[in-house]
């Protein structure tokens, strides 16, 4: 792995900046290297956060099904206890504390399944980013295929200059980046 | 004795899914990171049952699945595919490699239970 490279542990999504750089001849290179690094850096980000909080919903996740288990124990132990008495009002209130228990239970479950989502972007991440290194490379293709003759290269520049105004415009319209978050902790809080 | 499952996957958060859920319906389960972790666990000792993603890192499920149908103790030990890949096209690749069965994730912890107890021995 190289210093540019920035390769997640649990998806071996790769942000690299390599295929950027080799944009460096081309006649794109001022705008494409900062767009699509911006891109590349985007997406990385996401991954990141998406990750992140997946992490940590599972940590809450089995926090929450271990308060669930001990809880179902004691209502057990409680029950026991008050079944020789016959003791008719605790033994319908241990019988309600089941029911909750039961649909805790239920919930956990249907969270296991929606827990799985951060497996998903991330492969969608990964996807992504391949298509935009596949962009890049034809960008490349196009450039370099243009200059056989000073008219092939005049209608290359002519495309080129296009995709620049393009990407200026694109970075312009979304120069202001609303999230800067890299990690799920908590956010500052300012009093003013 | 508890049956041993191998789980297969890249992602920490899936495993864990898998890991929990499968601990709770009384199996034991070994977690393997790639295909070829997995192959390293499955030469040491024999599981019950193979449970695998298809897209990882170093060696893929496919790879894996083909890898294990090999060694004489994995011929009939059943393979489960735990993917988001949903063609017909990787089903069949799948099958024809010697997969037990194929599940898209997202999965529901029930039905993966429920399959399991299908076709463990």
């Amino acid at each position: 792995m190289t210093d540019d490279q920035d390769i997640h542990p649990e998806s071996g999504f790769c942000v690299s900046d390599n295929s950027l750089n080799e944009l460096s001849d081309c006649i794109l290179s001022d705008e494409s290297d900062e767009f699509f690094l911006e891109i590349k850096k985007d997406l990385n980000q996401i991954e990141r956060l998406v990750s992140d909080a997946v992490n940590n919903l599972v940590i809450n996740f089995k926090f929450i099904s271990q308060l669930t288990k001990s809880h179902h124990e004691m209502v057990m132990a409680i029950e026991t206890l008050a079944v020789p008495n016959q003791n008719e009002p605790i033994l319908e209130l241990l019988r309600r504390q089941m029911l909750i228990a039961d649909k805790i239970e239920h919930e956990l479950e249907g969270a296991i399944t929606s827990l799985q989502f951060g497996d998903l972007v991330t492969q969608l991440l990964a996807h992504t980013s391949n298509q935009l290194d596949m962009f890049v490379r034809v960008l490349q293709r196009i450039d370099s295929h243009g200059k056989n003759s000073p008219a092939e290269e005049k209608s290359v520049m002519d495309v080129t200059q296009k995709i620049s105004e393009a990407m200026r415009t694109a970075q312009s319209r979304t120069k202001r980046k609303t999230v800067v978050q890299q990690a799920m902790h908590n956010g500052e809080i300012e009093l003013f | 004795m508890a049956k041993t499952i191998l789980a297969v996957d890249d992602s920490v958060s899936i495993r864990q899914m898998v890991a929990f859920t499968l601990k709770s319906a009384g199996y034991e389960v070994i977690e393997a990171v790639d295909g070829q972790d997995a192959l390293d666990k499955a030469r040491q000792r024999t599981f019950n049952l193979v449970l695998t993603d298809i897209n990882m890192p170093r060696m893929d499920g496919l790879k894996l699945l083909e890898s294990l149908r090999k060694i004489s103790q994995y011929q009939a030990v059943p393979i489960l595919m735990l993917t988001t890949e949903s063609t017909d096209e990787m089903k069949a690749k799948g099958r024809s490699a010697g997969a037990t069965g194929w599940l898209v994730k997202p999965f529901n912890p029930g039905s993966l239970v429920e399959v399991i107890k299908k076709v463990i021995k």
